[in-house]
C-alpha cells in the first residue's frame, strides 16, 4: 500500500468515470459517472435488475467493466493485479445481498474469519472484537449458532457484523434492510450511522426502503437505464420533481423506467394477434 | 447444456474440460505455498475425506479379499495350485484391486462430497465472500482439499489392502483349510516390497491426485444452481471412474 | 476450539492407522529379510542360458534362501551370461568348488539359482567365480527330447542340449 500515492483527502473515495458494461447482451451501464465523497453515507436506489449489485461488484473488482475507470482511494480497480486488489479489499467491508455466511463455521467464527485471516491477534482480543460487533447487531447470544440455524434477518445481521469487524474505510451494503423487523431495522440504521460518525467510515448502501434511507443517507443516487438519472438529498428526491423520481418514489408502472423486462408484444405472444389468429 | 453435452460437441467439450482442469491444477500448485498457512484446514479435510471414508473402505476391502480368495481358490484348484492362493490374493490386491477399487470408492464417497460442498459454496456466494475478504478460495478451500485427497488416498488403499489380505486369509485358511504357513510363506516369497507394495502406493497416490482434482474442479466450475451442482456431482463420479481406469492401464503398462 | 482439536486427533489416528497398514503390508506380505542387502558379498557365475532368471531372484542352498541375483549381463567375448549373486555375509562358509544351477520352482514357477556345495576346504570370497554351472532347464527342450527319446530313460539325463556344463579348468 505504501507505493500508492496518497490520495488527497478532499477527493471522493470512489470515483467512477465512463463506466460501461454489457452482460449477456444487455447494456447494464452506459457511460456511468458517480462520486462518493469520503465520510458520507450514500444510498443507491433503483428498480431491481438495473445493476446496483453489479455496480458494487465493479467497485470491489469482482467484475471488470468493458470500459471506464473505477477509482477507489486513489487506485483504479480494473487495472489492479490480484495482490493489489486483495490489499484494497482488506480495507473494504462488503455485505452480500444473500449474506453469504460460511456454512462450515458458527456465527462467532464467521465474524472472526477476516480477523483470523489477516491479523495475528491474541485469542482474547479476537473474542472481544467479535463479541463487540455481535453485540452491536444484537446477536451476541447467538454466537454459537450455525448459519443454518439463523433466520434470514439474523443471517443478514451476522453478515453485517462480519463486514464491519475490521473497521474498514469503506463499507458496501447490498440491501441490508431486507428481512429485518422494525426493531432490528432501527438498530441497523443506528449502527450504520454510528460507524459513519464515530469512525468516519464511508458507506454505500443499496436499498429500496425510502423511509429507512431518508433516516440515514446523506445523498441518494437513482440508477436507471444504465445511468445515474437523479441525485440529491433524500428529501429532495422524494419530493419527486423529475419524471424519474416521480415514477420511482410514487411506485408507478408507467414512466421513463419500464416496469417490464424488455419483451415482445404481449398480445402477439399470447396468440391474440389481430386477424392472424 | 446437458443436451449439448450428449449430442454435438462432446469431444470439444471434453477437451475443453481437460484443458481447464489442467490449468486449474497449476493454479492449485501455485496456491500451495499460500495454503501452508491453512494447515488446520488441511487437517480437517483429511478427516473428512480420509477418516470418514474408512468404514466403506474397510468393509469393501474385507469383502473384496474374501471374494477374491473364493474365486481364485476355485480357479487354482483346477491346476492344483491352491498353495499359491496367498500369493495371488496379495498380488491382485497390492498391484491392482487395492489402488483401483479404493479410488473408485473414494470418488463416490469423498469426490462427490467435495464437489457438492464446493459447488454449494459457489452457489451461496461463499467463495465470492472469501474473495471479498481478501482470502484466496483456491488457497483456502481448494488446495487443502486437494492435498487432503492426495494424502488420504494411499493410506486408504493400504488399509483396503490390509483388510483384503485379512479377508483372503479368513476364507483361504480358516474356511477352505489351506495351511497357514503355506499361505503366508508363498506370499512372502513372491511379493516384492518395491515392485508390488510400493508401486501400488505410487499408483494410489496418482489416483488420489486425479480423483480429488476432478472433484474440486467440478465443484469450483459448477453453474451456481441446484441443477448445476447435481450434474457436477454426477460428472465427478463418471469422469473419475473413467480416468482412474484409463490411467491404471497406462501406469501398469508403462511404469510397472 | 475443542471441535478443532478433535479433528486433529481423529486425523492423527487415521494417518497412524494408514501407516500401520502400510507397515503391515511391507513386513507381512513380503519377506523384508530379502532386502537386508548391506552385509553381503558378490559371487559370479557364467551360464550358457539363464532362461527366465530375473533380477532379485532368490539364491538358495538346500532350498534355503541365502541371497539374491544382483545382475544378469551378457559377456561380450564369450557370449554367455554373467550372473552376479549377492550372498548374505552370514553364509560365508561355502566351498569354492560349489556349483550353481538354475532351477525352476514348480512346473511353471519362477526361476532361482540353487548352489550345490562342493567339498573344497577353501571358502568362497567376495568377487570369486563359481566355475561349475548348469543352465536353466528349458521346458521346450525337455519336451522335444522326451518326444525324440521316448519315455525310457529321459529322466536319467536332465542336462539340457547345448553344452552348458562347463568343466573347463576344473576345481
Ligand atoms: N453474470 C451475469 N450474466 C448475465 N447477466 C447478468 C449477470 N449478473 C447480472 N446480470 C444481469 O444484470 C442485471 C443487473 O443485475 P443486478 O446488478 O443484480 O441488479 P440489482 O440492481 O437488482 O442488484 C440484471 O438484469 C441481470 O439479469
Ligand atoms: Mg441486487
Amino acid at each position: 500500500m505504501s507505493d500508492v500515492p496518497m490520495p488527497r483527502p478532499d477527493e471522493p473515495l470512489v470515483r467512477v468515470r465512463g463506466l460501461s458494461t454489457r452482460l449477456g447482451g444487455k447494456v447494464i451501464f452506459d457511460a456511468l459517472d458517480l462520486d462518493i465523497p469520503r465520510g458520507s453515507i450514500t444510498a443507491l436506489m433503483g428498480p431491481s435488475g438495473t445493476g446496483k449489485t453489479t455496480l458494487l461488484k465493479h467497485i470491489t473488482g469482482q467484475m471488470r467493466p468493458d470500459a471506464g475507470e473505477v477509482w477507489v482511494d486513489g487506485r483504479n480497480v480494473p487495472e489492479l493485479g490480484r495482490d493489489a486488489l486483495f490489499a484494497l479489499r482488506e480495507c473494504i467491508g462488503y455485505l452480500f445481498q444473500n449474506s453469504a455466511l460460511l456454512t462450515d463455521f458458527d456465527v462467532f467464527e464467521n465474524v472472526a474469519f477476516p480477523l483470523r485471516q489477516h491479523a495475528r491477534l491474541p485469542e482474547e482480543l479476537v473474542r472481544n472484537i467479535v463479541l463487540t460487533k455481535l453485540q452491536a447487531v444484537g446477536l451476541r447470544g447467538a454466537a454459537r449458532l450455525l448459519p443454518s440455524e439463523l433466520s434470514g434477518g439474523m443471517a443478514r445481521r451476522v453478515a453485517l457484523a462480519r463486514a464491519i469487524v475490521f473497521d474498514p474505510m469503506l463499507i458496501l451494503y447490498d440491501e441490508p434492510f431486507v428481512g429485518l423487523d422494525p426493531i432490528a431495522l432501527n438498530q441497523v440504521l443506528k449502527l450504520i450511522r454510528t460507524l459513519n460518525q464515530t469512525l468516519g467510515i464511508t458507506s454505500v448502501l443499496v436499498a429500496h426502503e425510502l423511509s429507512a434511507v431518508r433516516r440515514v443517507a446523506d445523498r441518494v443516487h437513482l440508477l436507471a437505464n444504465g445511468k445515474i438519472v437523479a441525485a440529491g438529498a433524500p428529501d429532495e428526491l422524494a419530493r419527486g420533481e423529475s419524471d424519474w423520481t416521480k415514477q420511482f418514489f410514487g411506485g408507478e408502472a408507467d414512466g421513463p423506467v419500464p416496469f417490464h423486462y424488455p419483451a415482445g408484444d404481449y398480445a402477439r405472444e399470447l396468440g391474440f394477434d389481430g386477424g392472424a389468429a | 447444456m446437458n443436451g449439448r453435452f450428449l449430442r454435438g460437441g462432446y469431444l470439444a467439450d471434453a477437451l475443453a474440460q481437460v484443458g481447464a482442469a489442467g490449468l486449474f491444477f497449476f493454479s492449485i500448485l501455485g496456491a500451495l505455498p499460500k495454503s501452508l498457512r491453512y494447515v488446520r484446514e488441511t487437517v480437517r479435510q483429511v478427516w473428512f475425506v480420509g477418516a470418514m471414508s474408512l468404514v466403506i473402505i474397510m468393509t469393501c476391502g474385507l469383502f473384496v479379499g474374501m471374494v477374491l480368495a473364493l474365486q481364485l481358490y476355485h480357479t487354482l484348484s483346477i491346476f492344483g495350485g491352491t498353495e499359491a492362493l496367498g500369493t495371488v490374493v496379495a498380488l491382485s490386491l497390492l498391484r491392482e484391486l487395492g489402488p483401483v477399487v479404493t479410488a473408485l470408492l473414494f470418488a463416490g464417497r469423498a469426490g462427490t462430497s467435495i464437489t457438492a460442498e464446493i459447488g454449494l459454496m459457489r452457489a451461496t456466494d461463499q467463495l465470492a465472500a472469501m474473495e471479498m475478504m481478501a482470502v484466496d478460495p483456491i488457497a483456502y478451500v481448494i488446495a487443502p482439499r486437494f492435498l487432503a485427497g492426495v494424502i488420504a488416498m494411499p493410506l486408504l488403499a493400504c488399509v483396503f489392502n490390509a483388510l483384503g489380505i485379512f479377508g483372503g486369509h479368513l476364507v483361504g485358511v480358516t474356511w477352505l483349510g489351506i495351511d497357514n504357513g503355506t499361505f503366508w510363506g508363498n506370499m512372502t516369497a513372491n511379493v516384492d516390497l518395491w515392485d508390488d507394495v510400493v508401486n501400488g502406493v505410487w499408483k494410489s497416490l496418482a489416483f488420489g491426485a486425479v480423483v480429488t482434482l476432478i472433484g474440486v474442479f467440478q465443484g469450483y466450475t459448477t453453474p451456481p444452481t441446484s441443477e448445476g451442482v447435481a450434474y457436477a456431482t454426477t460428472r465427478t463420479v463418471v469422469f473419475s471412474s473413467i480416468v482412474v481406469l484409463a490411467l491404471d492401464f497406462v501406469l501398469t503398462a508403462f511404469l510397472m | 476450539m475443542t471441535q478443532r482439536r478433535s479433528y486433529a486427533v481423529g486425523t492423527g489416528l487415521f494417518i497412524v492407522l494408514g501407516f500401520a497398514a502400510l507397515a503391515y503390508l511391507a513386513t507381512q506380505t513380503t519377506s523384508v529379510a530379502n532386502y537386508r542387502q548391506g552385509d553381503s558379498y558378490a559371487v559370479k557365475a557364467r551360464f550358457g542360458n539363464v532362461g527366465q532368471l530375473k533380477l532379485r531372484a532368490p539364491v538358495k542352498i538346500a532350498g534355503v534362501r541365502i541371497g539374491s541375483v544382483a545382475s544378469v549381463q551378457l559377456e561380450p567375448e564369450k557370449l554367455d551370461a554373467l550372473v552376479t549373486l549377492s550372498i548374505d555375509k552370514r553364509f560365508h562358509e561355502i566351498p569354492d568348488d560349489s556349483s550353481a544351477v538354475i532351477f525352476t520352482s514348480g512346473l511353471l514357477g519362477d526361476q532361482y539359482v540353487g548352489i550345490q556345495p562342493g567339498g573344497s576346504p577353501e571358502m568362497l570370497k567376495d568377487g570369486d567365480e563359481l566355475i561349475l554351472t548348469q543352465s536353466a532347464l528349458q521346458l521346450e527342450d525337455l519336451i522335444g527330447k522326451f518326444l525324440v527319446n521316448g519315455s525310457g530313460d529321459a529322466n536319467k539325463k536332465p542336462a539340457p542340449t547345448q553344452g552348458t556344463t562347463k568343466p573347463a579348468g576344473g576345481a
